[in-house]
């Protein structure tokens, strides 16, 4: 111990040139070995089982062979019609589901943020807390509420004579979404209520001194300042909808109106787990994390030109 | 990434384990077996099994199995939840179990991708103990695979209560039980006949059973898919007439909803196998002494039967002591010991002989008043047509018909068209896997 001491206290006095060079690297190397093992690694494994598939021959007891397929389950997972129709289906929802969340989120973060909300502590943290359950248990306890027997909810409707059936074919896309939206609002909200607390308040003054009322300060004002805050939670929230798993995965459980390939996720499970072709859900995999780049590079590009917001991401 | 690539790893770190126990055990054990495997000789003659299953109550048979035999030692590990899909994984990478238990439905696709042992020089002296459907269900390609335990014959629990209150027989051939749904439903709009839930094949895979249908066969060296064939469509047209004249609910099964119903004796008959009175007493305690158990209708009323298929245990291709984990699943699920508890404890229908004729099969039970009830399920079992085989994508099989039989209780389609596309899925699957289909 002693000696090593000695060692490191008598080169810090003496740091070569080429010492100097490689404390960089030092202190980065821990995240990149970290990205490399966990993310590019399995992007890389996924990206060659996506080239391969299992052949076997007549009925099969001849045993399995790994054959390089090039880009065959990439058409295979292109061709099937309920794969392709998942990205129509998560993107309907996220059209309706995105904007919704965010004007929601957005009028709690103004409205707490104007003080004028007695208790607002307990409020945000009220709103807050449905985030704090896991996904999988949310989905669970509003199943609970949309099944007509042992539902509270739709038993209250129906005594007012509104036949609700939030499981029915049409009916049911939304009923994902309400979870989702009861789940992502706290943490957006929260978000974009740090966000607002960051805003010099003397703007505001110059603003009022002007003649300005709250709504216009809000709209005009806040709303553009925290912009940066905005584009963040809807990129993640528009990352979160490709990636739709959770909530339909459970809901499946109580409704036979959410086939087993229902968004892309579900697909890509359902690959792999049920039609045990880890190769194919590969390729669907791949398929859905470009998608997920494109839909995010787009909106990235236009809201930069339209908001000149540009650093940072 | 085949398991035969990975083998080699499995098997160094599986005799390190060995090892290192061994060293522990060697110093109070004699090493008197001298067997030929090098697992053995590294052990002192002390075999480890690892054995993963689901039934209740193996703890205490593993136990006793531990405490007569020193030199093979199994280790139980219960299985839940998504286990199966582990299972899977597990053996590809080389760290599986040696004995898992599996549905009956899955083993051909263990087989076709090499993840089990053929055992028949260990058991082949079992088979006249085991009943014929059941053997079939472990007998894949000329190998025995391993040894069944318990299986799914189905009989139609019914709500005694309510056919009386409307003076409604309880039907016996298929005409009769479309008399009783409609003449139910006019009695009391509220009571459905049946809940043919689209989430859960098990009752359309009993009805087709018993109308001698397969999903699968062979001709030649092609499978033979038979999703849709004359049989299945023939329980379809059955399906579509409840269903088209609203004398059935739809909802998925297990579900809150589904129990609510049962409970509130809104459903008549449940049609489903051996092991769900259990479940019944279990999620409707309400209800006991209304229900009796008859056996299903049929075409003609000739005594005729579906199964849900059974349960197995196999060897998986990882097992260094193939003869030692046969010689345990051989005692497990054959002998004379095991049967009571495997009946009892487990709440297995026997797959044996001897677990037919064992006293603690027939035991009067009070949820169904009293009633014998496992008698009409040992007479289902004999009158199981001995059609069902197995085949290689059970799973997706299966699957793609909930996905299309769902789209039809919204009235998307009819069942025939569910079947249709159900077999253009199944055919699919199986050629971009290279095997051949037969047209």
């Amino acid at each position: 111990m002693a000696s090593v001491t000695a060692v490191r206290g008598s080169r810090r006095k003496r740091m070569s040139p080429a010492g100097s060079r490689l404390v960089p690297y030092v202190f980065v190397a821990p995240f990149v070995v970290l990205f490399i093992v966990f993310l590019i690694a399995p992007i890389g494994v996924a990206i060659a089982n996506s080239l391969f598939s299992q052949q076997a021959a007549g009925l099969g007891f001849g045993g399995v062979e790994r054959v390089f397929v090039g880009l065959d389950n990439y058409v295979r997972a292109l061709q099937d019609h309920e794969f392709v129709v998942g990205f129509g289906r998560v993107l309907l929802y996220g059209v309706v589901q995105i904007p919704v969340m965010m004007i929601v989120a957005a009028a709690l973060a103004l409205l707490f943020d104007t003080g004028l909300v007695r208790g607002s502590r307990f409020f945000q943290f009220a709103v807050f807390l449905p985030y704090a359950v896991p996904g999988v248990i949310a989905a669970l306890l509003w199943g609970f509420l949309y099944q007509p027997s042992v539902s509270p909810l739709v038993g209250g409707l129906s005594a007012l004579g509104i036949d609700a059936d939030f499981l029915a074919p049409g009916m049911v896309l939304w009923s994902i979404a309400n979870v989702a939206t009861w789940s992502t609002v706290g943490i957006n909200m929260i978000i974009l209520f740090a966000a607002l607390q960051g805003v010099p308040r003397e703007m505001y003054e110059a603003a009022r001194i002007d003649g300005a009322g709250e709504l216009r300060i809000a709209l005009s004002i806040k709303i553009p300042m925290i912009a940066p805050a905005v584009l963040l939670t809807t990129l993640s929230s528009i990352i979160g909808t490709l990636q739709l798993f959770n909530e339909p995965q459970v809901l499946k459980s109580i409704t036979s109106n959410i086939p087993s390939d229902y968004t892309p996720n579900m697909a890509v499970y359902a690959a792999s787990t049920l039609d045990r072709n880890p190769n194919l859900a590969s390729a669907m995999a791949v398929v859905l994390g470009l998608a997920t780049l494109v839909v995010s590079v787009v909106v990235l590009r236009l809201t930069r030109r339209r908001n000149g917001v540009s650093d940072g991401v | 990434m085949t398991a035969k690539m990975l083998y080699p790893t499995r098997r160094v770190a599986r005799f390190g384990a060995i090892a290192l126990a061994a060293a522990v055990l060697v110093s109070c054990s004699s090493g008197s077996d001298d067997e030929s495997d090098t697992t053995d000789e590294a052990g002192g003659g002390t075999t480890t099994l690892e054995y993963w299953g689901w039934v209740p109550g193996m703890e205490d048979l593993v136990a006793t199995w531990n405490e007569a035999n020193p030199d093979v030692q199994v280790e139980f590990h219960r299985m839940t939840g998504d286990d199966g899909e582990k299972v899977e994984a597990a053996v590809d990478a080389g760290s599986g179990p040696d004995i898992v238990q599996l549905s009956s439905d899955v083993l051909t696709d263990y087989v076709i991708n090499d993840r089990v042992q053929d055992i028949s020089e260990f058991v082949g002296d079992d088979e006249s103990n085991y009943t014929p459907s059941s053997w079939k269900a472990v007998s894949v390609a000329d190998g025995v695979y391993g040894l069944p335990q318990g299986v799914g014959p189905a009989a139609m629990m019914y709500r005694s209560d309510i056919f009386a209150a409307h003076g409604i027989e309880v039907p016996t051939t298929w005409d009769d039980y479309l008399a009783a749904a409609r003449a139910l439903h006019a009695a009391d709009p509220n009571v459905v006949i049946a809940n043919l839930s689209p989430t859960e094949a098990a009752q359309w895979q009993v009805e087709v059973h018993q109308n001698g249908a397969s999903l699968y066969g062979t001709e030649g060296d092609s499978w033979k898919v038979s999703v849709n064939g004359a049989e299945s469509k023939e329980v379809a047209q059955r399906w579509q007439t409840l269903l088209d004249e609203g004398l059935i609910s739809t909802v998925p099964m297990w579900t809150p909803e589904y129990w609510a119903a049962v409970n509130e004796g809104r459903i008549a008959t449940i049609i489903q196998a051996a092991w769900f009175p259990a479940l019944l007493e279990e999620n409707a305690a309400d209800t006991a002494g209304n229900w009796q158990v008859a056996p299903m209708p049929s075409k003609d009323g000739q005594p005729a039967a579906g199964d849900t298929g059974g349960s197995i245990v196999v060897v998986l291709r990882g097992a260094e002591n193939p003869e030692a984990a046969a010689t345990f699943i051989s005692w497990l699920d054959g002998s004379d010991e095991t049967q009571a508890p495997l009946i009892e404890d487990g709440g297995l229908f026997p797959s044996t002989l001897n677990g037919l004729e064992s006293d603690s099969l027939y035991q009067p039970q009070p949820f169904f008043a009293n009633q014998v009830i496992n008698e009409v399920y040992a007479d289902a079992v004999q009158s199981e047509p001995d059609t069902w085989s197995a085949g290689p994508n059970f799973a997706t099989a299966f699957q793609a018909i909930a996905d299309e039989f769902s789209k039809v209780v919204t009235g998307q389609q009819t069942y025939a068209d569910a079947l249709d596309k159900a077999q253009e899925a199944t055919v699919a699957d199986l050629e971009s896997r290279g095997l051949s289909v037969a047209d």
